[in-house]
């Protein structure tokens, strides 16, 4: 149940999942106080809500800014392959040609990995992947291989599957080498004095 | 003091500076849109202060909410030493650059 001042339930939630843990409270609450005490009295609920929405939409990259180097480029390219992912899917159960099936089982395994990619980077930043994730990377870049390969000995070489291909050995790679560390300059522990 | 402060980092700390020890998220936001004449977003104020932070031009520090705020901490924020000195270096950079200067600045066609 929504209290009568508080912004929505739900976008405070995912204004939670985007914060760095050690952000969390602080910047929630000074959101929360400023809703309560400024924008829901001058706004009105609606334009309140609104407004409290765009400051979740500031605060996102917030986030991504947090991490390092590697971290950051693994999210865009993870996107980008989840997207590709679902592309090369639609493409083969549209054209059903001859093995497609096997082809789809792996546009599926390549999307799923990069979906779960994308997931641990948001909702667990800071935070150390386990091995056997980490070890994904590389099938990933042996499918890269795999397909670069094919591409170059057909006799029509398409431009698209250089692109995925190089984008799968680059997510590879960083999720080999970046999610075995922790950020620099990440803390973990919301409440603790500075930072 | 290698790297000059932006006109938004100067906006900040000198928020952070004329609010004290009252300054905290949401008094340095409505601090920084009186001085700036214009709306800011809260993820411009954090990620600037994140930064500012990282160059070790602010401090900052929790302490407990209030009732309004759900009893989430607040993190008040104070002007470091170097951050003093940012300051000033950004003040005599501009009043440099702006002294050989006649105001209003004509246009020359």
């Amino acid at each position: 149940m929504r209290e009568p001042d508080s912004p929505p339930r739900w976008a405070e939630t995912v204004l939670e999942t985007l914060l760095p843990c050690e952000d969390r409270q602080a910047v929630t609450g000074d959101l929360r106080e400023e809703y309560a005490e400024t924008v829901l009295p001058e706004l009105g609920r609606w334009r309140a809500d609104a407004w409290y929405l765009r400051q979740v939409l500031s605060l996102a990259p917030r986030r991504i800014f947090k991490e390092d180097g590697m971290r950051k480029m693994l999210l865009p390219v993870s996107v980008f392959n989840t997207v590709c992912g679902c592309w090369l899917i639609t493409m083969e159960m549209l054209l059903r040609h001859a093995g497609y099936v096997a082809r789809v089982a792996m546009d599926a395994s390549i999307s799923l990995v990069s979906l779960a990619t994308i997931l641990v980077i948001l909702l667990h930043p800071g935070v150390r992947t386990e091995r056997w994730f980490r070890l994904c990377g590389l099938p990933l870049i042996a499918i890269a291989l795999w397909a670069f390969v094919r591409n170059a000995r057909s006799t029509h070489f398409e431009g698209f599957v250089l692109i995925i291909s190089l984008a799968l050995t680059l997510q590879g790679v960083l999720l080999l080498v970046s999610l075995g560390k922790e950020p620099r300059g990440f803390r973990l522990g919301g409440m603790e004095g500075s930072r | 003091m290698s790297d000059l402060l932006g006109a938004f980092e100067q906006a900040v700390l000198l928020a952070i500076v004329r609010l004290a020890a009252n300054a905290y998220g949401r008094t340095i936001l409505h601090e920084a849109q009186a001085s700036l004449g214009r709306q800011v977003s809260a993820g411009a104020v954090y990620t600037t202060l994140d930064r500012l932070e990282q160059r070790g031009l602010v401090r900052s520090r929790l302490e407990q909410g209030t009732e309004a705020r759900g009893g989430r901490p607040r993190r008040y924020y104070t002007v470091a030493a170097e951050g003093v000195s940012a300051l000033n270096e950004a003040r005599d950079t501009l009043t440099r650059m702006w002294s050989s200067i006649q105001w209003p600045a004509e246009i020359v066609r």
